[in-house]
């Protein structure tokens, strides 16, 4: 079959024109997340995160996410690491993969009891094929990259041991030959 | 373009090239010297705090834009190509080899001896810790004598190290902590160490990295530092075997080649490119390169291989205290059995391993948040010990640099391919060796009610050196234990690249003892004053 050359340009130029178009809906999604979401978003962050960090530590983790999806640079460079070097930029925004998660959860996080919405995120990442807490976030389920977010955080770390470890903050070297400090109880 | 002209023009931005520009231009205060390198200059300190959050969260670059995309090479263990080398991101970890490393022919009667004695190392090690800024306590050994004590006192042993000694020293091996070139208080005008837990991007200098010297000889008028330039040939004077130039070309205007011209030539580039430049030099006369009558040019291409354990023991350690801190063991740089040649270090450090969090139980059942949180717990009532022994290795005549027809730089220059092998002996040792760390590993777990989780060797040599070996004889060497090539009286090469073998530690310390030592040599061909 012959093509015409005006008809292959058309198509090359809607081919474009979708692509450019895909990548600023991703950039939009991402800049807005969560968007209409939110509601389920702030619904799946008790089922996901430990009780004990409370009401108000469960938000400030939230909203310690939002932030990070939106502050995310797809095509940043990444470490390039020591040993077997290879050179690796960062991959797509997750947005766009979270929210269709978070869609698809949401009439079950928006009703039911507690343990009803526990069944339908664990049926959520059996689904997805997820093994283990993801070590990168990589966007194949919102709630398995909720919790390596916070599970693989310093907080957490600090939360485990119920000491003031502080992994990734500066700290000075007084003291360190002492343990760290117990944790203080949420007031 | 006209020529830059300078006494001494240094290819090669690294740690080596920073000492040795330093050392040069303190002993001859009024030498030209030119140091050119084909990365970037990245002195952007007050934006490390971020690049290191950056990193942390996202897993970015914690040194953006420290490659160059087409400048690669098969085999080799970093992409990092900026002003400051590998000594950007590396962990300061500044152990001596010992004399065994020196003497491996007269004393077992393997592989070669290096043409320097070590007596004569060890005054050029004290300068090195002196100008690094080393922190760390004397080893207990007498063979491991000193002739200063480190220039400042060792970093503090966090809680998890007290408890991993305490551990290991069960084993009735003795051990001392890792020095380190992190400042343990206010030293050469960068601050004192605030333990952040991220080496690799030093936030605040307290850890020394090439970038702070280089910033310090920006302030002389003598002292010139061309960046993003790639050297891509040394040419020769048309009537004697001297270097004439350095042809270059200036990634920012590709099309205007830049030419250097010195009196001495100094190769610092590392143990990849500072061969890769030789072998590149060809010409009708030198149809093998320069500096290659040996033939010798990136071969003995060295570094040492390691066997590595995990071992789960009984002792409270919070993962993260000081990840990049570690004790050391020298016993074993000693042969034990004089049946069974092993040398090695002895490595080990706080870890997180088979105490992280996981999403599936035992059972495979999913957790989430409290289960999640209950089930950490409980599997972190005991700390992991990541243990490590780098071991000496010896390198064949083909453990080569060549250059890859296939693959090719945006010039059309070809790129190095480094394929490690080692001697027959080395490989003969192979299984005895393996044993032997079986059995140290087992040791070390049982002596403190520990459980070995697992063992691994590593897939490449770490720490890597060669490519361009001294000697007193030119035809089994490409210099002198100065550096100067036995070919030509004006090309000197420094650091790694001379190493005959790499020891059984890490080599930053030692290639900067040699550039020190080779400074003096070539600062001797300029009148003083």
């Amino acid at each position: 079959m012959r093509i015409r050359r005006r008809t292959l340009l058309q198509w090359a130029a809607n081919l474009g024109g979708l692509l450019r178009l895909s990548s600023v809906r991703a950039w939009a999604q991402a800049a807005g997340f969560p968007a209409s979401q939110e509601a389920t978003l702030r619904a799946l962050a008790p089922v996901v995160l430990p009780a004990e960090l409370g009401p108000a530590g469960i938000d400030r983790i939230t909203e310690a996410f939002i932030r990070w999806v939106r502050n995310y640079r797809a095509g940043a460079e990444m470490d390039h690491g020591y040993g077997n070097t290879r050179l690796r930029s960062k991959p797509a925004s997750p947005a766009p993969n979270y929210l269709l998660h978070l869609e698809a959860l949401r009439p079950a996080l928006a009703s039911g009891d507690a343990d009803s919405r526990r069944q339908a995120v664990i049926a959520a990442l059996e689904q997805a094929k997820i093994n283990d807490l993801p070590r990168g976030l990589d966007g194949r389920h919102v709630a398995a990259d909720l919790m390596a977010f916070y599970f693989r955080s310093s907080d957490a770390n600090d939360l485990c041991y119920r000491a003031a470890i502080g992994r990734d903050l500066c700290r000075g070297l007084d003291g360190s030959e002492q343990a760290p400090a117990p944790l203080k109880e949420p007031a | 373009m006209p020529p830059y002209e300078s006494d001494v023009c240094i290819l090669g931005g690294g740690i080596t090239a920073a000492m040795l520009a330093l050392k040069l231009l303190e002993l001859r205060p009024a030498l030209s010297v030119t140091v050119v390198e084909a990365g970037k200059r990245l002195f952007d300190t007050s934006n490390r705090m971020a690049y290191r959050q950056r990193s942390i969260d996202y897993a970015e670059n914690p040194w953006p834009g420290d490659f160059i995309a087409d400048q690669a090479a098969q085999g080799i263990i970093s992409r990092t190509m900026a002003v400051g080398g590998s000594a950007l991101h590396w962990g300061g970890t500044c152990n001596r080899f010992s004399e065994e490393d020196l003497r491996l022919k007269s004393m077992f009667g393997l592989y070669t001896d290096w043409p320097i004695e070590w007596s004569e190392l060890e005054k050029f090690y004290c300068e090195a810790e002196r100008r690094l800024g080393v922190s760390g306590e004397p080893s207990p050994f007498p063979e491991d004598r000193r002739s200063e004590p480190y220039p400042m006192p060792a970093m503090a042993m966090t809680h998890n190290l007290i408890e991993l000694r305490k551990w290991a020293e069960q084993s009735g091996i003795p051990f001392q902590t890792t020095p380190q070139a992190k400042n343990t208080q206010p030293y050469d005008g960068r601050a004192k160490c605030i333990r952040c837990n991220t080496c690799s991007i030093c936030p605040t200098g307290a850890r020394y990295s090439p970038d702070y010297t280089f910033r310090r000889l920006l302030e002389r008028k003598n002292f010139a530092l061309h960046d993003q330039t790639l050297v891509r040939k040394l040419s020769l004077d048309p009537s004697k075997p001297t270097v004439a130039a350095a042809e270059a070309v200036d990634y920012r205007k590709p099309d205007e080649p830049v030419e250097y011209r010195a009196r001495v030539f100094v190769l610092a580039s590392g143990y990849c490119w500072s061969p890769h430049l030789l072998l590149l030099s060809r010409s009708p006369r030198f149809p093998d390169g320069l500096a290659n009558s040996s033939g010798l040019v990136g071969r003995y291409m060295c570094g040492h291989a390691f066997h590595s354990a995990m071992i789960e023991i009984d002792a409270r350690i919070y993962p993260g205290m000081n990840e990049q801190h570690g004790l050391i063991s020298r016993r074993f740089f000693r042969v034990q059995d004089r049946g069974r040649f092993v040398r090695h270090d002895l490595r080990v450090w706080e870890s997180a391993a088979g105490h992280e969090p996981r999403l599936r139980s035992g059972e495979g059942k999913i957790l989430l948040g409290d289960s999640l949180l209950a089930d950490w717990r409980q599997r972190s009532a005991r700390g992991t010990a990541r243990v490590r022994g780098y071991y000496d290795v010896h390198p064949d005549r083909e453990s080569s640099l060549t250059l890859d027809p296939a693959s090719k730089n945006r010039f059309g220059d070809p790129l190095p391919r480094i394929e490690h092998r080692l001697d027959a002996a080395t490989e003969a040792r192979r299984g005895a060796t393996r044993e032997h760390f079986q059995q140290l590993f087992q040791k070390l777990a049982q002596a403190g009610n520990g459980k070995l989780m697992n063992t691994s060797a590593g897939n490449y040599l770490d720490h890597p050196a060669g490519g361009c070996r001294m000697g007193n004889d030119p035809a089994s060497s490409v210099c002198d234990s100065f550096g100067q090539t036995h070919d030509h009286e004006n090309l000197f090469v420094a650091g790694s690249p001379t190493l005959p073998n790499a020891g059984c530690t890490n080599g930053t310390l030692t290639f900067v003892a040699l550039t020190l030592r080779s400074a003096e040599r070539i600062a001797s061909r300029f009148p003083k004053g």
